[in-house]
């Protein structure tokens, strides 16, 4: 399998307190990981490293097999790894725009725009909140919006932090039902999450942020003698 | 004159239209227009970037900021006066007792309110705005933008407060226009002038004024800003 992105000798520290230490992260393309651990230990902020939007020790990485730097956060990582927050925000503009967003950042034709919006309000199942003002949404719809916001950029790797954290009922389902279709477009996922049913997701693997390391965990049964209290 | 006659005379002389009020009137707005048009672009970027960038001395940066609203009017008049005077280093500009100097004057006077309240408002502004930007790969200048426009409630208030404190000084505009009647006369010399005389009629008809374009400019700024949400929620 290809190896998508690889980072060597990540460390974060928070003032003295050194939040990890991991000595290679290896995400494959056209794959699909989530990322656990207990609160605190540094999910959101490893995703926020991988994304350019925190910054970290880092002795080398490479994407795609070349060399590239974290920080400064390359142009070209950019336009290949797409980030969603746990609370995802909308701009104060219409939902269609919002999803519009990324595509317009990158000088896209206004036809091709609306066409690739449409298709992805309808598969993110909110078409009927195209005109609507975002502060009006719930808090699942904000979630599948964020989804297609990122979606319609085709991102190589897709970084989702705690996608179904407060939500529950028909809109955990629904964003967990998005989930494998993302995938099917050859992005790579890593989702940080303590949902079990994410976690349980076909042909999900498994990376856990422990005491600052990272482990890689099979995802079909424990490793032997050790059950995993914590998600 | 009691006051009830002042003020007649006062409407009596805003409807008659009265050449030497209305042109005070005039060189007051276009002074303020052009101090605020020229202050609210460098203002509204150096604000914003102050904001938005770590570096060092960035805590100073923001202290001196906000120390630069409580600086006197006639403070910046004094300085802008000696920069300005035939032997400043300025005087070849020949814009002592001019309304050009009055207009580098209300440059200098809105530049500290527009930058302060524009800083505030973007730092008061939630990270992940500038997050979701970038992450979605916005330009520098499309994030910027995307910010200004979600801190716009916030920009327009300073922008609000910065044509407030322009149209309303006295001092610079006194020491630095020189009170010249038709040419550098403006709305708050001139109350400052009429009033010493014991001429208040006009005084109190370019007060009058000096209220009905503060209602007219908020007005203005409310309809641009759109509809406000409430911080206490929709019920």
């Amino acid at each position: 399998m290809t190896v998508l992105l690889t980072v060597h000798g990540l460390k974060k520290r928070h003032g003295e307190r050194l939040l990890f230490d991991i000595d290679e992260l290896s995400i494959d393309a056209a794959s699909a990981y989530v990322l656990t651990g207990a609160n605190g230990v540094g999910k959101s902020t490893l995703l926020r490293v991988l994304a350019g939007l925190d910054t970290a020790q880092v002795a080398s990485a490479s994407f795609e097999g070349k060399p590239v730097t974290l920080h400064p956060y390359p142009q070209a990582l950019r336009r290949t790894i797409v980030y969603v927050h746990q609370h995802p925000i909308m701009f104060s503009t219409s939902v269609a725009r919002n999803i519009a967003y990324g595509l317009a950042a990158r000088g896209e034709a206004k036809a091709r725009i609306a066409q690739v919006v449409d298709e992805a309000m309808e598969w993110a199942g909110v078409t009927y909140l195209a005109g609507t003002d975002p502060a009006r949404l719930s808090g699942g719809e904000k979630q599948r919006v964020a989804l297609a916001r990122a979606r319609v950029l085709q991102p190589r790797l897709l970084l989702l932090d705690e996608p179904t954290a407060n939500l529950d009922g028909a809109a955990r389902e629904q964003v967990i039902a998005l989930i494998p279709t993302l995938m099917e477009q050859g992005t790579t996922v890593v989702m940080a999450c303590h949902d079990r049913d994410l976690i349980g997701l076909p042909g999900v693997r498994r990376l856990k942020l422990r005491d600052g390391h990272l482990e890689y965990r099979s995802n079909k049964g424990q490793p032997q003698g050790e059950p995993d209290e914590t998600p | 004159m009691s006051l009830y006659d002042a003020t007649a005379h006062a409407f009596a002389l805003l409807f008659s239209g009265d050449a030497a009020l209305w042109r005070i009137i005039w060189v007051s707005l276009k002074t303020s227009m052009v101090g605020l048009l020229l202050a609210t672009p460098p203002a509204v970027l150096l604000g914003y970037a102050i904001a938005m960038h770590r570096f060092p001395g960035r805590r100073v940066a923001i202290w001196l900021a906000q120390c630069t609203l409580s600086l006197p009017t006639v403070l910046i008049g004094l300085l802008l006066y000696l920069l300005l005077s035939r032997r400043g280093p300025l005087g070849p500009l020949e814009w002592l007792f001019s309304q050009s100097g009055i207009i580098a004057g209300q440059f200098l006077v809105g530049l500290p309110v527009l930058l302060a309240l524009t800083l505030a408002a973007v730092q008061a502004l939630d990270a992940r705005y500038a997050e979701t930007a970038r992450a979605l790969g916005a330009s520098r200048w499309r994030v910027m933008a995307t910010v200004l426009h979600e801190a716009r409630y916030g920009v327009m208030a300073a922008v609000i407060s910065g044509f407030g404190r322009v149209i309303s000084e006295v001092g610079c505009a006194l020491m630095v226009g020189g009170n010249i009647e038709g040419e550098t006369r403006t709305i708050t010399t001139a109350i400052a002038l009429e009033t010493s005389k014991g001429e208040f009629a006009q005084g109190i008809a370019l007060g009058i004024v000096l209220v009905a374009l503060a209602l007219l400019m908020n007005g203005a700024l409310m309809l641009l800003q759109g509809e406000a949400h409430t911080a206490g929620g929709r019920v």
